[in-house]
């Protein structure tokens, strides 16, 4: 009887999974479509596509970095002071040590997120509150050592003032523009996507998300295996910092505020379960670049930015109310 | 069908753990040997999953001795990895396999191939999983890219059961191996146990509260009782109430 009704009824369980499965896709369509109907050529216009391109790097190695901690059931909150962090010491780093000094800031990124680690798995304190923590004391010592001054990022070797620190990289800041942020941006995505889905790091990912005593009882290493996560995906932070110094052309204490929730937005809206086990890279290129272009679609049509938010939230849990399979995740809490 | 009289396979002797002070098994020992399927019954909190766990190598014990094939197994090589070279796996109870994940990835927990070093070598799991599937005759496991979750508990326990003996184990320990399954799925997996001894000689430890499957499989029977292994039954000695008694009174 059941058979019958469903076979005859459009959405048989098999094909909610497979439309399940697009949904991201679906809806990048649908915000594309219908902001190019509310603003026309303003939206659909090479410059402001340029535009897009520019916006997205950032905010898609922060969702890469979130990505993996989600997926192994866990969360960092802490990427956007550890994004002004490692943007800061990057910039300190090229004070110091000449251009190559920037490397200075992928590995400050890769510092914050060893020590979330470490407290997270030799501690024994829940990621969210162990991120929390961080978040607060990191975004403090960035204000603490940069004595609430920014460090800019020049064209030329000629200081603006005699209070500002800056660096003359004119490089970087091309880097920061967009053809190069945009290739740069393809072939880190590249990179994680055989990362994520081809590598016994990424698949093990998944498992510790899966079930993580059962890799325990066969002797994996699950503790030192999350603090290797957590310190990759500072890493990633480390370089989504040196990637928006260049964008931004500064390293501000102010770097990165809230941005963390969009992080988890963009992984979100890919599609990916919060509570782990599951997946997807391309989806969460998707997810970042969603969040872009409603932000900038919505500001094209002239929503004022408080209303903006108001319809990202809305955007957030329709997407995830459809995209969230049920009968993956146990519990919903 | 064992000469009892031969070299254990593997010997128990006086084993006892605690954990914060509460006794949790006291000079538990039993052997085994080769080819034969020995059952541990006892009630709850009598030390069945101690035992088991101190024998896969997932806890130390406090005092006693394992003796595989002749030699002592030395403390400091008590661990899950040093035991599964020595050809010790064990199915856990609901405990033995990441549900989201597919058939070739759990049958290769712990073990994943690598290419390059770092990339998984999905080609080699596959085929392997082939001719394990083929080896336990289960037919109806097809697609190997679903997550095991989508695939019912009796071709799950499969799967469990083909991970402890594809890679060569001489001895599996079965942790309730059909609790969750229906009877159809018990006959299922009761048929592959009787199949892997008979073929490959493999010996197996069976927990089990289900005392018709104990007498069905078992050779011989030990009882545990409150943290002690209290008394050894051959199948043909066994009386259901002779064994209940055993359980339930420790007599």
């Amino acid at each position: 009887m059941t058979e019958t009704t469903a076979s005859r009824s459009l959405l048989t369980p098999k094909r909610a999974e497979m439309l399940r499965d697009f949904v991201p896709f679906i809806a990048i369509s649908l915000v594309i479509l219908m902001f190019w109907a509310i603003s026309g050529d303003r939206f659909m216009s090479v410059r402001n596509w340029t535009f897009i391109a520019q916006q997205t790097p950032v905010l898609m190695l922060l969702a890469f970095a979130q990505l993996m901690v989600v997926t192994t059931g866990s969360i960092d909150i802490s990427i956007g002071s550890n994004l002004a962090f490692s943007a800061f010491l990057g910039a300190l780093g090229m004070l110091w040590f000449g251009d190559a000094g920037l490397v200075l800031g992928v590995l400050a990124g890769g510092l914050v997120g060893m020590v979330n680690g470490l407290i997270i798995s030799l501690l024994k304190i829940p990621s969210f509150v162990t991120t929390l923590a961080m978040l607060i004391i990191v975004r403090a010592v960035v204000i603490i050592v940069s004595d609430g001054t920014a460090i800019y990022i020049t064209d030329d070797s000629v200081s603006g003032g005699t209070n500002i620190s800056s660096v003359a990289a004119p490089w970087l800041l091309s880097m920061g523009k967009f053809p190069a942020i945009f290739i740069l941006a393809a072939v880190v995505a590249l990179f994680m996507w055989v990362f994520y889905e081809r590598t016994v790091f990424g698949q093990q990912l998944r498992a510790v998300g899966g079930n993580e005593k059962v890799l325990s009882l066969v002797g994996i290493n699950v503790t030192a295996f999350k603090i290797k996560v957590f310190a990759a995906a500072g890493l990633m932070v480390g370089l989504a910092a040196c990637v928006n110094l260049a964008r931004a052309g500064a390293a501000t204490p102010q770097a990165g505020l809230m941005i963390e929730l969009d992080a988890i937005a963009a992984v979100a809206l890919g599609g990916t379960p919060l509570t782990g086990g599951y997946g997807s890279v391309v989806k969460t290129i998707i997810g970042a670049l969603t969040l872009t272009i409603v932000r900038n679609g919505l500001t094209i049509a002239g929503v004022p930015p408080s209303w903006s938010q108001v319809a990202l939230g809305v955007l957030l849990i329709a997407a995830i109310a459809i995209s969230l399979n049920r009968s993956k995740v146990d519990v919903v809490k | 069908m064992n000469d009892q009289t031969a070299r254990p396979l593997l010997s128990v002797r006086n084993v006892s753990k605690s954990f914060g002070g509460v006794q949790a098994l006291r000079d538990g020992s039993f052997d085994l040997h080769r080819g034969e399927v020995l059952a541990i019954v006892g009630s709850n909190g009598a030390g069945k999953s101690t035992l088991i766990k101190v024998v896969a190598g997932a806890h130390v014990p406090d005092a006693g001795r394992i003796v595989m094939d002749g030699k002592e197994v030395p403390r400091s090589e008590h661990s899950v990895s040093h035991m599964q070279e020595r050809g010790i796996e064990v199915v856990y109870q609901d405990l033995a396999l990441v549900p989201n994940m597919t058939a070739p990835y759990n049958l290769f927990l712990g073990r994943i191939p690598r290419k390059l070093g770092i990339f998984v070598d999905e080609r080699k799991m596959r085929s392997k999983t082939r001719e394990v599937l083929a080896q336990l005759n289960v037919t109806t496991v097809q697609d190997l890219s679903k997550p095991i979750s989508s695939m019912s508990g009796g071709q799950q326990q499969s799967i469990a059961i083909g991970r402890a003996i594809a890679w060569g184990s001489d001895i599996v320990i079965l942790d309730e191996p059909t609790a969750a399954l229906g009877p159809n799925e018990t006959a299922e997996v009761e048929r592959l146990v009787e199949d892997v001894r008979e073929r490959h000689g493999t010996s197996f430890i069976l927990i089990s509260h289900n005392l018709d499957q104990v007498r069905r499989l078992a050779d011989r029977i030990v009882v545990t009782h409150h943290g002690v292994t209290s008394r050894e039954f051959r199948r043909d000695e066994i009386t259901s109430d002779r064994l209940v008694k055993a359980i339930t009174l420790g007599e």
